[in-house]
């Protein structure tokens, strides 16, 4: 029988990883003190605006949202803004189904179809893209694409005239919600381009020559191996891009004729809203009732897009495993 | 042991990526990719067809067409995926292409017209619809842009770092709520944040429209953007820098400054240049903080500022043709700005790797 020797595991000394010397404790404290200045700014964005928004808000009630009217001039103003919000929402999405397509191709094209030079020149070019001002844009969408884009809605119409998306009453398809989603899909191409583009390079390559060697050809491998794996972050960047249509604001103020009476579906008639451009137009000659009310449009701009962008940065975060805690 | 082919499994004829390409194959590859364009462009100039009819309802078809064939002939069923896939690729990212020239194309040819010395040093006091080109320019927007831009950039940069630093050197816990907010921030309307700085300095009677009240609204946007890029190039500095310079008795903060930041320079520069690239277009923020002026101003801290983008928001709309160029020549003169802050930045990306550490010992 062995004796069970009498040893004291000494207590588990604690790790203390907290800085000591006093530029150290002043180093950690600017930092975190200006990365909680980010979250200060958000609050006090969401405060100012609701601060500004409260008379708005309470002589609209719950019709701010949902009714289609503004007038500023009659004896009790009214505000509402139903077809703009409907009309950001409507040029978003139009925005996102053209632009999916186009950011996905040079995506797949600079990662897996071009050679290393083309595909940094692509690269660069779709950088550039990306920082375009957005009123060039505007300027180039007014005097330039409108007459194109014009002439391609009215062949649209010619053709499915008869289905109720492309129909017109024939005032024309200049200043229409098609013309704006154009605008706004060239926006945020870059946007879903480069978070795929990204996503697409980390996809292990292993994965996509196994594939090969299993005999899997350039669509299957696309299908079952690239699509699976990436599109948690494609989806990420589609929200982003989302996020930043909504709010776009210079590049559409001028392509877009701002009706006040929603228009659901028809893209190629005359009649849009964005909650964005009614601001930026109306703000100049706005007394205070009208600017609380603009106000107001902005805060619920802006939640929506924060709503939006906070999900789509999760799940761009959730695809992207490899950047954890770097 | 004999070798052993199994005669069951006949090997396929095109499991051979090994094989040379022969001519046949070459040559099949060359028609299927020719053939559709050629017919298609004769086609329309025979019959006087619009571009974009041809290019939908007959090339697209054509070259669908031609892809399939090509597909099926070199692998079989399979071949028809990746012919389709080809296509749509090669379609989609021309169009992409092709949209960033025509925007590129236009602004340069039509505002070349703009184009003089004086465009460049003149202000706009004395111009009016129908004033000549000869007469006014985009000098007091230049200034009012460099000062107004200037100003959010001391602001921000120093401020997005810091965040970089909380997200890479320290073990806060809060770094993945404020890595999601920040992505989120860089979704933040700019109108919106124009609607912010108006109601907390201007209707509260802080500043009338003033230039800083402008870098003021520009900061939300320029935040996101400079803290994204410099966490990246923080985080490529290798961790072994870091442990060396600490485990020779470095405080964590003087290991920041002397080895990490040294070695990310560059990529603190490229973020601060593509933070001043994404801000220097941004036009609805300005319109309600800074709102605009026809005369030079250089006093930041009182009265309307012109800048860039606002100069070139007055004059869009205005039907005149002279308005029309000017808008044009201010366009260029910004696309100028940020093709110049984007080629820097290009620059210092590339030069990160190597060049920067010296030989120890010299």
């Amino acid at each position: 029988m062995s004796q069970q020797p009498d040893l004291k595991i000494p207590e588990r000394r604690k790790l203390n990883t907290a800085p000591t010397s006093l530029g150290d404790k002043i180093f950690f404290r600017v930092a975190s003190g200006a990365a909680n200045f980010s979250i200060v700014l958000v609050g006090l964005i969401l405060v100012f605006l609701l601060w500004q928004s409260v008379p708005a808000l309470q002589s609209q009630g719950i019709d701010f949202i949902f009714g289609s009217n503004w007038d500023a001039a009659a004896e009790t103003p009214v505000f509402q803004i139903g077809p703009m919000l409907w009309g950001s929402f409507l040029i978003s999405f139009l925005g996102v189904i053209l632009a999916v397509p186009m950011a996905i191709a040079i995506a797949y094209f600079i990662e897996f179809m071009a050679s290393k030079a083309v595909g940094r020149v692509a690269t660069t070019l779709i950088d550039l893209l990306a920082a375009l001002p957005s009123v060039v844009l505007g300027l180039w969408g007014f005097a330039v694409f409108t007459p194109v884009a014009a002439g391609w809605a009215e062949s649209l119409n010619k053709a499915f005239g008869w289905f109720p998306l492309f129909a017109s009453d024939g005032a024309g398809f200049l200043a229409s919600p098609f013309i704006a989603g154009w605008i706004v899909a060239i926006m945020i191409v870059p946007i879903i381009a480069s978070i795929s583009r990204e996503i697409f390079s980390q996809i292990d390559r292993d994965l996509i020559n196994a594939a090969k060697g299993l005999g899997g050809g350039s669509y299957s491998i696309f299908k079952k191996v690239i699509l699976p794996t990436a599109s948690g972050g494609v989806v990420g960047g589609v929200l982003l891009g989302l996020g930043r249509a909504l709010g776009e604001t210079v590049a559409i103020f001028y392509v877009l004729n701002l009706v006040f009476e929603i228009n659901w579906y028809e893209i190629l008639q005359q009649r849009g809203g964005s909650i964005a451009s009614n601001i930026l137009a109306r703000f100049g000659e706005a007394g205070p009732a009208e600017i609380s009310a603009l106000m107001a449009s902005g805060l619920v701009l802006f939640v929506m897009t924060l709503i939006i962008n906070s999900i789509a940065a999760w799940v761009v975060a959730k695809a992207q495993p490899w950047r954890k805690n770097q | 042991m004999t070798n052993y082919i199994p005669e069951a499994m006949p090997r396929p004829t095109n499991a051979a990526p090994w094989a040379k390409v022969d001519a046949k194959k070459t040559l099949r590859i060359v028609l299927a990719s020719t053939l559709p364009a050629a017919t298609a462009a004769l086609l329309a100039i025979s019959f006087g067809w619009q571009f974009e009819f041809t290019l939908l309802a007959v090339f697209l078809p054509l070259q669908l067409v031609a892809g399939l064939w090509l597909g099926t002939v070199t692998a079989g069923k399979r071949g028809r995926g990746d012919a389709l896939l080809v296509i749509f690729t090669v379609f989609f990212s021309a169009l992409v292409l092709v949209l960033l020239m025509s925007v590129l194309w236009s602004v340069v040819s039509n505002g070349a017209a703009a184009m003089s010395w004086q465009f460049f040093t003149q202000n706009n006091v004395y111009v009016s619809a129908n004033t000549s080109l000869e007469y006014g320019g985009v000098g007091h927007s230049i200034i009012g842009t460099v000062l107004i831009v200037g100003l959010a950039t001391l602001v921000t940069v120093p401020l997005g770092i810091l965040i970089a630093v909380y997200l890479t050197e320290t073990r806060g816990k809060t770094r993945g709520l404020i890595r999601t907010l920040i992505q989120a921030m860089s979704g933040l309307p700019s109108v919106v944040s124009g609607l912010f700085v108006y109601a907390a300095f201007i209707v509260t009677g802080i500043t009338q429209y003033a230039g800083w009240a402008g870098s003021l609204a520009l900061l939300p946007l320029m935040l996101p953007t400079v803290s994204r890029i410099a966490e990246e190039s923080l985080r490529l500095v290798p961790a072994d820098l870091r442990s060396a310079a600490v485990g020779l008795g470095a405080p964590n903060y003087r290991a920041f400054l002397q080895v990490v930041m040294p070695a990310a320079k560059s990529g603190l520069v490229t973020a601060i240049l593509l933070g001043i690239a994404r801000i220097i277009g941004e036009t609805a923020p300005l319109v309600l903080t800074t709102f605009a002026a026809a005369t030079t101003s250089v006093n930041i801290f009182n009265g309307p500022m012109s800048t860039l983008p606002t100069y070139l928001y007055g004059f869009i709309s205005d039907p005149s043709i002279q308005s029309a160029q000017r808008a044009w020549g201010a366009a260029l003169v910004m696309l100028i700005l940020v093709g110049v802050l984007f080629t820097a930045a290009r620059v210092m990306t590339r030069s990160r790797v190597g060049k920067t550490t010296k030989k120890i010992g010299k």
